[in-house]
């Protein structure tokens, strides 16, 4: 029963998220999403995914959202969406309708004994996943380098010369005389 | 009626979710809040995983699942804010309507 | 013995490919020196296939899994187009050492040339229908890059490209076939086809047999798909001898002859193929007869022969098709080696600019007139025996209104060739600078195959006997040379169709005295100088593709909004595909 009152406050958090006027707001209503996402996981029973989606959700990218948003200064928002309304919603309804419809009703599930610990799954099983993120990290941090870094000066175009005439053999077949 | 059961709930929060978030992506015209619709849809990912596992009994492997998205997850709104920047400096607005220019 | 020798056939040329582009366009002597080599090689290598033939797989390649194995077969289907192949590209490849003489970029030309030489013998030899796609597609690449050869040229690239689509188009075809094949026979190997086509449901058995049909009409240059063999004709003239006369557009008739065994059965199959036969024979003999690039009168004689060939497996006749196939590279050969010499020193292709070169270049004269009479059907020559077997084969066995439309077109070929002889080579010659003479490579290249256009028919008894020992599914009946004489010298069709080619020549002989009935004949004459709406067919076709896309185009707005509209749309459509597949 807390789960789905948990769930109708993301729910309405979410939306506040979109719908917000200034973007300041839309990143703090987007925290809001993160810590009550982080306190269901918690209350499902995934202790360790519930701390990181807390700590990285609702702490570090909305420390970002607000120093981008400072860096890139505030913009005029709510203006007319580009697909109309009228798209959007039943379009979004048509596909969360059917995607519940072919999934629900879900019953009781198994309830099976945990299979080791979290930090032998996450670094021995899956260890390659792990590894891989280090990667991921990485590609990111150097993507953002070259993002941010200030413009170059642009290579220099060289102008492309002329081909020479390939045919000035007296052998060659000029085009001549030809049939529609 | 459908029973009520907790995985039951949990499908209804992820199907919640990845409405407002599909919404979202449909009507924002701001390049910030593409990036916070992005993240709310995820975040439905993460729960639709962790409350998969949960059901069918293998946590431990739908933690480190989650684990893996998240970080993906992140990666991308850093990399998308990193670019929002540039868009302001270089467009002067952040209107998804003035990156059109791969059609001319 | 015969794995290493189809392997040094495919790769001989191939290796020469590559040791011509590294030699670089600074060494040209050392270009021509490695082609000839190599193409001569393959040339040897193909001949010493001749004892070794057999009726089953050859070579098998084992590939794993997915491809499964390549296979190679070394029949007398094979073995005899993998030696035209090889045999008409040396003499091409000799003929160009004085041809291309200066020209630059040679390294490009012998590489292509090569590839397409390597790449045409594996079509043949090969016994898996991927295999076999594999291969075509590499010839339709070396023919598009040999016809845009001269890529400063647009209207060469034009040509090229417009070459390279409608023969693409048409592989599709043969790659739905080759596909359906694996889906229903778990292999793709030509004896599944051959053996077990006719326990498939009806609707597959007319997908394989009709998508077969369409690839081998727009590689062979059947009407409705001929429109670019006269557009290739900006190509090298040895380009055009090997690729567009002798060797590449038989691929397409390749196919239908492989394949006739396993599709015969299938209801309208063989009537369609009747059709298009004399429908191309005919309409292209007529254009031949209009058009005043002596190229393009070459181009359209080899749509019209490759008709001819077409209307032969059609009525059943196999051995006459695949006997006209290789009598017809032989005599087209030449004919294009002649006019590449004509063309060479004159430096016009415009026939109307042509005239005495019998007295100017009387070498060339000979063997080029030797070509035409076996391109008419004059006696003696390869052309009369292989065309009159194809008569007689369609009177017996075709439909009547057929044969007498192929015999009016055997009549119009004649009056052709006389006109294009006339043109080029009697008539007097107009205001030019005077021809040189062919120089000695030319002049090899020529005397072998006018040798060859007088005496390849006495290869049809050997050749039927061992089409008929290793073809075991085309149930073939051996004909030997001495009966092959006496059937023809002995059939009243022969004689008629003598007669008709009689009536040809003196018709051109007498035009003047025809001029009324050429004046009345003139709204023809129209029509075939404007392709008889196939052109115009082509680009309306090229109009509406161009217009569909400029219309869509909005569709693509940029915004990314709407884009992910699009994917939500793709999402609701896949979950509606999973809830009614259930």
């Amino acid at each position: 029963m807390l789960n789905l009152i948990l769930i109708v406050f993301a729910l309405v958090c979410a939306i506040q998220a979109v719908t917000a006027t200034r973007l300041m707001r839309a990143a703090l209503w987007l925290a809001g999403v993160s810590a009550l996402t982080a306190i269901l996981l918690f209350r499902i029973g995934a202790h360790e995914v519930a701390v990181i989606e807390l700590s990285v959700g609702a702490g570090l990218v909305t420390v970002l959202f607000v120093f981008a948003i400072a860096i890139a200064g505030e913009d005029a928002m709510g203006e007319r969406p580009i697909v109309p309304r009228w798209i959007a919603l039943p379009a979004t309804l048509i596909a969360v309708i059917l995607f519940g419809w072919m999934i629900l009703p879900v019953g009781a599930g198994e309830t099976a004994a945990a299979a080791g610990d979290f930090s032998t799954m996450l670094w021995h099983e899956r260890g390659l996943d792990t590894l891989v993120q280090v990667g991921l990290i990485f590609a990111g941090v150097v993507g953002v380098l070259g993002l941010l870094a200030p413009a170059r000066a642009p290579f220099p175009v060289r102008r492309a010369e002329p081909l020479p005439p390939l045919r000035a053999e007296p052998g060659a077949e000029p085009v001549a005389g030809q049939e529609g | 009626m459908i029973t009520w059961t907790p995985a039951t709930v949990m499908v209804l929060g992820v199907i919640g979710l990845l409405a407002v978030g599909l919404y979202g992506l449909l009507t924002v015209r701001n390049l910030f809040q593409i990036i916070v619709a992005l993240q709310i849809l995820v975040k439905g990912a993460v729960l639709a995983l962790v409350a998969a596992a949960d059901y069918v009994g293998q946590l431990h492997l739908g933690q480190s699942l989650a684990v893996t998205v998240i970080v993906a997850d992140t990666v991308v709104a850093v990399i998308g804010m990193a670019m929002a920047v540039q868009v302001k400096q270089h467009n002067r607005t952040l209107d998804v309507k003035a990156l059109g220019s791969l059609r001319r | 013995m015969q794995e290493y020798l189809i392997l040094l056939a495919i790769g001989l040329p191939w290796l020469g490919a590559v040791l011509v582009w590294t030699a670089g366009n600074g060494r040209p002597r050392w270009q021509h020196g490695l082609a000839v080599a190599s193409s001569v090689a393959a040339a040897c290598a193909t001949l010493a296939l001749i004892p070794n033939m057999s009726a089953g797989v050859a070579l098998r390649l084992p590939l794993g899994g997915v491809l499964g194995d390549f296979t190679f077969v070394a029949d007398a289907l094979a073995v005899s187009l993998a030696n035209v192949a090889t045999i008409i590209g040396g003499l091409a490849v000799i003929f160009s050492v004085s041809y291309m003489a200066g020209e630059a970029q040679l390294g490009r030309y012998y590489a292509m040339v090569l590839l397409f030489i390597g790449a045409m013998v594996g079509l043949v030899l090969s016994s898996g229908l991927l295999l076999l796609f594999f291969f075509w597609e590499i010839t339709a690449l070396c023919s598009y890059a040999l016809i845009s050869f001269h890529n400063d040229d647009p209207a060469a690239v034009a040509g090229g490209i417009k070459a390279l689509l409608i023969t693409q188009l048409g592989g599709v075809g043969l790659l739905l076939g080759a596909l359906a094949a694996r889906a229903y026979f778990g292999d793709d190997q030509i004896e599944s086809v051959l053996r077990a086509t006719a326990t498939l449901p009806a609707t597959a058995q007319a997908l394989l047999a009709f998508g077969f049909l369409v690839a081998a009409m727009a590689k062979s240059a059947q009407a409705p798909f001929h429109t670019w063999l006269p557009d290739a004709m900006e190509a090298p003239t040895p380009v055009s001898a090997l690729i567009h006369a002798a060797t590449m557009v038989n691929a397409g008739v390749y196919l239908l002859l492989r394949f006739f065994p396993a599709f015969a059965a299938v209801p309208g199959w063989r009537d369609a193929i009747v059709v298009v036969g004399v429908i191309t024979a005919l309409l292209a003999a007529l254009m031949a007869l209009v058009a005043t690039d002596l190229k393009r009168v070459l181009a359209y004689s080899t749509v019209s022969q490759l008709g001819y060939m077409v209307y032969a497996i059609g009525a059943g006749a196999i051995f006459a098709g695949e006997f006209h196939l290789v009598n017809h590279a032989v005599f087209k050969a030449l004919l294009f080696l002649g006019a590449g010499a004509i063309i060479h020193s004159l430096g016009t292709r415009d026939m109307r600019e042509m005239g005495n070169m019998r007295r100017e270049m009387p070498f060339t004269a000979a063997t080029f007139i030797t070509g035409a009479a076996a391109l008419a059907g004059l006696p003696l020559l390869n052309g009369f025996w292989s065309k009159e077997l194809i008569l007689e084969a369609g009177q017996a066995a075709g439909p009547q209104w057929a044969y007498w439309l192929m015999l009016l077109g055997a009549g119009v070929t004649a009056l052709y060739t006389a006109r294009m002889v006339w043109l080029v080579f009697l008539a007097p010659a107009g205001d030019r600078a005077r021809a040189h003479r062919a120089a000695s490579p030319m002049r090899l290249s020529l005397g072998v195959l006018a040798v060859g256009a007088w005496l390849s028919w006495l290869l049809a008894g050997p050749l039927s006997a061992l089409l008929a020992e290793t073809l075991p599914y085309h149930d073939l009946h051996v004909l030997s040379t001495l009966h092959l004489i006496e059937e023809v010298l002995s059939h009243p069709a022969t004689y008629l169709a003598l007669a008709v080619v009689a009536l040809g020549l003196v018709a051109w002989l007498a035009r003047e005295r025809l001029k009324p009935l050429t004046a009345r004949l003139s709204w023809l004459a129209r029509a075939a100088r404007a392709g008889f709406g196939f052109e115009a067919l082509n680009s309306s076709v090229v109009w509406l593709v161009r217009g569909s896309a400029v219309t869509i185009q909005p569709l693509q707005t940029g915004q990314l909004n709407w884009n992910i509209a699009g994917i939500v749309a793709g999402l609701i459509v896949v979950l509606i595909a999973l809830a009614l597949g259930g």
